[in-house]
């Protein structure tokens, strides 16, 4: 089995040979349109003019069996009955390929040859095909490269990732009230597309100085993934995120939510060399609002704002980008219950599979209070387009354009005017979610009086599923942070700074839930 | 040619023709990965490999060992899944 294919194909490799070739793969093979399928079924190709009848096997008229072509000749036949040896015997036709790979076999040496040419013709017809079929790009395995290929050979030393290998957790040591930034390091560290951009190297810095917290997270993953199982001590991770983001200075206790949010924005303005890498046709690349840097597509929604005038009716819309999503919680200073306005909140319907023990709210129930029209008052009423006066008019949020990762904040510290607090109801969280029932889409379906269809549950791209939890234990003056992350699809661990241990899927569902990480379930390469 | 590889074959020209064998083939792709089918065939083929050699084996072992497992193993939920959608297709295509 050479890779360099066997000496019989020269005899093949005359003339026209490859556009011979081409024509086969493209009309039996990966055929893509509706006419080459047609063709497939009803004649043979135009480059030749002999009578073929359709794709089944000149000798059995089977069409299953491991159908193959001659290469020299139009003919078809099975593999498995050998009628296609006997047509290689009978007429010297040494080479057939397999209409359902595309291989390519070889009579004489008896198997699968794998000739560079023709590999590389093959590959061609298939990509072209799944263009025509509007497939776009397909997961093909990996193949390295010739640089690749030298870097594996000088570095000998292999991991090797079993269900149980534990890479990729290590625990953080805490530098004083640090636990904030652990928690949020924990969940970025397993945020699988983020792993994934930062382990093949795909940040390449143009800051100057040694500032850059980009640089620094490629420098944590590689710890993380190092397969050391000692703590690690994030110092310089901490240093830099002061020197940015100065009012995390200090060793006071932080809010975690504030670290994330400051540490997405910072990672997003540092990571301007990648995006204006992407950007070849000199779009505006260094704008904030249209960056295709790794945490934009990573992080970055769409919010939808929809202020209805209550005397015209008309719509005035905005769509905001978002990293988190904020959710009020009941016994806030705020009124959480009714879900809508007339009532009809307190749910009984179990949306997302959520088991709700009675009256303990779910995170679905808050995201339909977040998603619910308001109505804004008197006191607050909107200059109307329409009306050309100001009128009293609602409001409602819906998301546009869903994350691949969506973080939910559940707003558990009160700071009001007359008190600050910690709100500690429990709020149950699912963990599969599916955000259909709260997407801009899905509410316009809605207001035309279509309901959630029976398609709508195919629709695989609102799917989410949990894969870290940020927990804070304690009062607001005095707190400890938590998380739980996910491990090979099923497998959780809490990491309590330094120390990981093995958790339960039961233990991060009963635990309060302050910052919920999910993760698109369903990704299309674009 | 028997009635039946008749008819097998007639469906199969519509089947094509309308694009849902390709459809199919995702179908049953998707399916044999997620049940896990498609990495249990996979390790059968690494011992078969071993078994016989690296530089001896043949596209045929491999085919002969493997077919008759994989036959086997594939479920019974994802057989009557894509007879289903053969009977719904043919249902709504019923010029046969």
């Amino acid at each position: 089995m050479s890779p360099t294919g066997c000496s019989h194909v020269n005899g093949y490799k005359v003339d026209n040979w490859k556009q011979n070739l081409r024509v086969i793969y493209q009309c039996f093979v990966w055929s893509s349109t509706a006419e080459t399928r047609r063709r497939k079924v009803l004649q043979g190709d135009a480059g030749r003019t002999e009578m073929a009848k359709s794709c089944i096997c000149h000798m059995c008229g089977a069409h299953l069996n491991r159908l193959h072509s001659c290469l020299y000749c139009v003919f078809f036949g099975c593999f498995a009955k050998k009628h296609i040896h006997e047509h290689a015997k009978n007429k010297r036709h040494n080479l057939a390929v397999d209409l359902l790979y595309g291989g390519i076999y070889c009579f004489v040496c008896q198997d699968y040859i794998y000739d560079k040419e023709m590999e590389q013709i093959a590959k061609e017809e298939q990509r072209k095909a799944w263009k025509l079929q509007g497939v776009g790009e397909k997961y093909t395995t990996w193949e390295p490269s010739k640089r690749e290929l030298e870097l594996l050979r000088h570095n000998p030393k292999r991991r090797r990732i079993t269900t149980n290998c534990t890479i990729g957790l290590r625990g953080l040591i805490n530098l004083g009230n640090t636990c904030f930034m652990n928690c949020i390091v924990q969940a970025l560290t397993h945020t699988p597309l983020l792993r994934d951009f930062f382990l093949s190297d795909r940040h390449k810095c143009e800051m100057q100085s040694n500032s850059c917290l980009v640089c620094e997270m490629s420098q944590l993953f590689q710890e993380f993934y190092s397969g050391h199982r000692s703590p690690h001590v994030p110092f310089r991770l901490l240093h830099l995120v002061w020197t940015h983001a100065r009012h995390l200075a200090g060793y006071e206790q932080q809010d975690a939510h504030e670290f994330l949010i400051a540490a997405l924005d910072v990672l997003h303005r540092h990571c301007k060399g990648d995006a204006i890498r992407e950007n070849d046709n000199g779009k505006k690349a260094n704008n904030p609002n249209h960056c295709n840097c790794i945490i934009d597509q990573i992080f970055t929604g769409g919010l939808q704002s929809d202020v209805t005038c209550q005397v015209c009716h008309g719509v005035s819309t905005t769509i905001d980008p978002f990293w988190d999503i904020s959710l009020d919680l009941p016994g806030s200073s705020t009124p959480f219950w009714p879900l809508s306005p007339g009532g009809g909140g307190g749910g009984g319907t179990t949306v997302n599979g959520e088991c709700h023990p009675s009256g303990s709210t779910t995170l679905t129930d808050c995201l339909r209070r977040f998603t619910r029209p308001e109505h804004l008052g008197s006191g607050a009423k909107i200059k109307c387009g329409g009306c050309h006066s100001y009128q009293e008019s609602t409001k409602q949020l819906t998301m546009k354009r869903l994350p691949i990762v969506a973080c939910f904040h559940l707003k558990r510290f009160e700071h009001s005017a007359k008190l600050r607090r910690k709100i500690t109801t429990y709020v149950s969280f699912p963990l599969e979610l599916d955000m259909t029932p709260f997407m801009a889409s899905s509410k316009e379906s809605r207001m035309n009086g279509q309901y959630q269809q029976a398609a709508d549950v195919l629709n695989n791209d609102n799917k989410y599923s949990l894969f870290a939890v940020v927990n804070h234990q304690g009062t607001l003056e005095s707190g400890h942070y938590t998380s739980f992350i996910r491990q090979h699809k099923d497998q959780w661990f809490k990491c309590d700074d330094a120390v990981i241990t093995k958790a339960s899927m039961k233990d991060v569902l009963d635990s309060e839930g302050y910052l919920l990480f999910y993760h698109k379930q369903f990704l299309e390469y674009e | 040619m028997s009635k039946d590889s008749q008819m097998r074959a007639a469906i199969n020209q519509k089947l094509i023709e309308m694009g849902e064998r390709e459809r199919l083939k995702e179908l049953l792709r998707a399916k044999l990965v997620e049940c896990g089918w498609k990495d249990q065939l996979k390790a059968h083929c690494k011992d078969v490999i071993r078994e016989k050699g690296l530089d001896h084996v043949t596209v045929e072992d491999l085919v002969n060992e493997i077919t008759p497992k994989g036959r086997a193993l594939v479920p019974d939920s994802v057989k009557k899944e894509l007879l289903q959608r053969i009977r719904a297709f043919l249902a709504q295509h019923a010029a046969l």
